[in-house]
């Protein structure tokens, strides 16, 4: 047959990612073959200069990965053009390498979409799932492409992100096991254009990585300062109880003080007692054994 | 709303062969709990979460694979199809050998917990062996004891017959055999068993000085009638006392 839906989708990333996102990138490419790589682009420039970028390599969509403080990963979808975009920030990832997912797949062959309902119920929803199918499935008779369907992309809405799930299809009774690679997607925001344009919608849920980190760098500080104020009420408290007492003008009616003695002051050195020794007195060793003694009692 | 009017210009009209995608539940699975509403899955729980999208994707294997095959798109890959597979052979092997290691950890284990198991019974076994052979040694030492004794004349323990009834040894018509040795004899040899407690026999303890049930009267006081009616009283049962047997003694002497 003849390759009538042409879909180019770019990969690539800025610099500064780590290597769970490399392979991540790259078991992306293998498993789908209408994809084209690119080299890192420099972070100094300006996001819709990747327009420009799928415009000279003749691609129509995009799947841009970006990491930021070496920590945070996040992931651009556009349709390069006009199209709408949008940002996620990607968590959870584990890559095909994995040797706990025991599933294999043809190299390029067209998989299956599989949503979730409630991307039927929200608008937003329905937009991103129109995104997903655009990007991820594999035209038919694409010259790199098997034409076999052999697995099946998973796409939920769990607990308000996007889990990404990749399966083989063993048997015709539909029993699967895991292929990978697989990663969870936070919603941040839909543009209208590709990478910038006016926000057609804004997650209300989604909280960035640095205000967690602060959240919890600052309740670990309250717990400290609440754990400080205690303790400085405590402080209060004790030195508060005292009873201020008045000065009682009686005490002092008894009071004698004694004679005052002269001041003698030594200039010769005293004769040095001699040493003798007290037999009655048990030496030291016995004086020891006693003590056992008394303690084992 | 914007999103709407945006995903209207946006979508492409193309046929469901191209794009692929089924929108569906979850199989129903009848082992999973309360009516399987998707809100119930807690996302914390990774098993339950995990479970939750297999099912997803098996209802949409299950709903897709049909459609393909009207289609004539071929979902069954030939056992003679050769083709690059999207992880490389060795990262298969290295798979497949973990999961070997796994299994032979377990099987491992398994065996050596058996094992252990089998040693504990084993010696329970053995132990109960050997207690039941000394039981039979002691019962058989018994059995040849009272026939020495001669309680019974009868070899019947010889041809190992555990159930012998007691009664059998008094049906004899022997009277000497019949009694054997003195009734005093034979109350010690019941309370204490044949050659048995030496020590500790012969008390007087509260109990045993209270015990009057072995005082005869007329024994005591030499009034009842004879044994054989006449006037032998004195010789079989009265006893001189201490001073009287030594005066014998040494007249004797």
């Amino acid at each position: 047959g003849k390759w009538k839906n042409k879909e180019r989708v770019l990969i690539f990333s800025s610099r500064g990612i780590n290597f769970r996102t490399r392979h991540l990138m790259q078991d992306l490419r293998t498993l789908m073959p209408h994809s084209k790589a690119d080299t890192k682009m420099d972070r100094k420039d300006q996001l819709f200069v990747i327009n420009e970028v799928c415009e000279m390599k003749n691609c129509n969509k995009c799947i841009f990965f970006e990491a930021k403080k070496k920590q945070d990963l996040y992931m651009w979808l556009s349709n390069t053009p006009q199209g709408p975009s949008a940002k996620f920030l990607v968590q959870n990832v584990h890559t095909l390498a994995e040797l706990k997912m025991t599933g294999n797949c043809l190299r390029g062959s067209r998989p299956l979409l599989s949503f979730d309902p409630t991307f039927d119920k929200e608008p937003h929803y329905a937009l991103l799932k129109e995104l997903f199918i655009q990007i991820f499935s594999t035209p038919q008779y694409h010259p790199k492409s098997q034409p076999f369907v052999d697995h099946v992309f998973t796409f939920t809405i769990t607990d308000e992100r996007i889990w990404f799930r990749n399966y083989q299809i063993i048997e015709e009774d539909a029993s699967l096991v895991e292929i990978g690679p697989r990663f969870v997607l936070n919603l941040i925001k839909i543009f209208q254009g590709s990478f910038g344009g006016p926000t057609l919608y804004e997650n209300p849920h989604y909280r960035s990585p640095n205000m967690h980190r602060r959240l919890i760098r600052l309740s670990v500080a309250a717990k400290f300062r609440e754990k400080q104020q205690v303790k400085e009420v405590q402080k209060i408290k004790k030195k508060g109880s005292k009873v201020l007492i008045e000065e009682d003008p009686t005490e002092v009616v008894f009071e004698t003080p004694a004679e005052e003695k002269p001041v003698e002051i030594q200039l010769v050195k005293p004769e040095s007692k001699p040493i003798v020794k007290d037999k009655k007195k048990p030496r030291k060793i016995q004086r020891k054994k006693q003590k056992k003694l008394f303690r084992t009692e | 709303d914007g999103l709407k009017q945006c995903l209207s210009e946006f979508k492409q009209q193309l046929a469901w062969v191209e794009r692929l995608d089924v929108t569906s539940g979850q199989v129903v699975d009848p082992v999973s709990q309360s009516a399987s509403d998707k809100d119930a899955v807690d996302p914390e729980n990774d098993f339950q979460r995990e479970m939750s999208f297999y099912r997803q994707a098996q209802a949409a294997v299950l709903e897709a694979l049909p459609r393909l095959r009207k289609l004539q798109v071929p979902t069954r890959r030939p056992d003679d199809y050769f083709a690059e597979m999207a992880k490389s052979d060795q990262q298969m092997q290295k798979i497949r050998q973990k999961l070997k290691s796994k299994q032979e950890a377990m099987e491992r284990s398994e065996k050596a917990k058996q094992l252990r198991a089998m040693r504990k019974y084993g010696k329970k076994v053995q132990t109960e062996i050997l207690q039941r052979r000394q039981k039979e040694k002691k019962n058989m030492l018994n059995a040849v004891k009272k026939y020495q004794k001669g309680l019974s004349d009868k070899l019947d323990f010889l041809d190992e017959e555990q159930t012998s009834s007691q009664g059998n040894k008094k049906g004899s018509a022997n009277q000497r055999i019949k009694k054997g040795p003195n009734a005093k004899r034979r109350y010690k040899n019941q309370k204490f068993g044949f050659g048995g407690k030496k020590k500790g026999s012969k008390w007087n303890t509260k109990e045993s000085f209270n015990d009057v049930s072995s005082f005869r009267s007329k024994v005591a006081h030499n009034k009842g009638p004879g044994k054989a009616g006449k006037g032998g009283k004195k010789a079989l049962n009265k006893r001189p006392g201490k001073r009287a047997r030594q005066k014998m003694k040494s007249r004797a002497r």
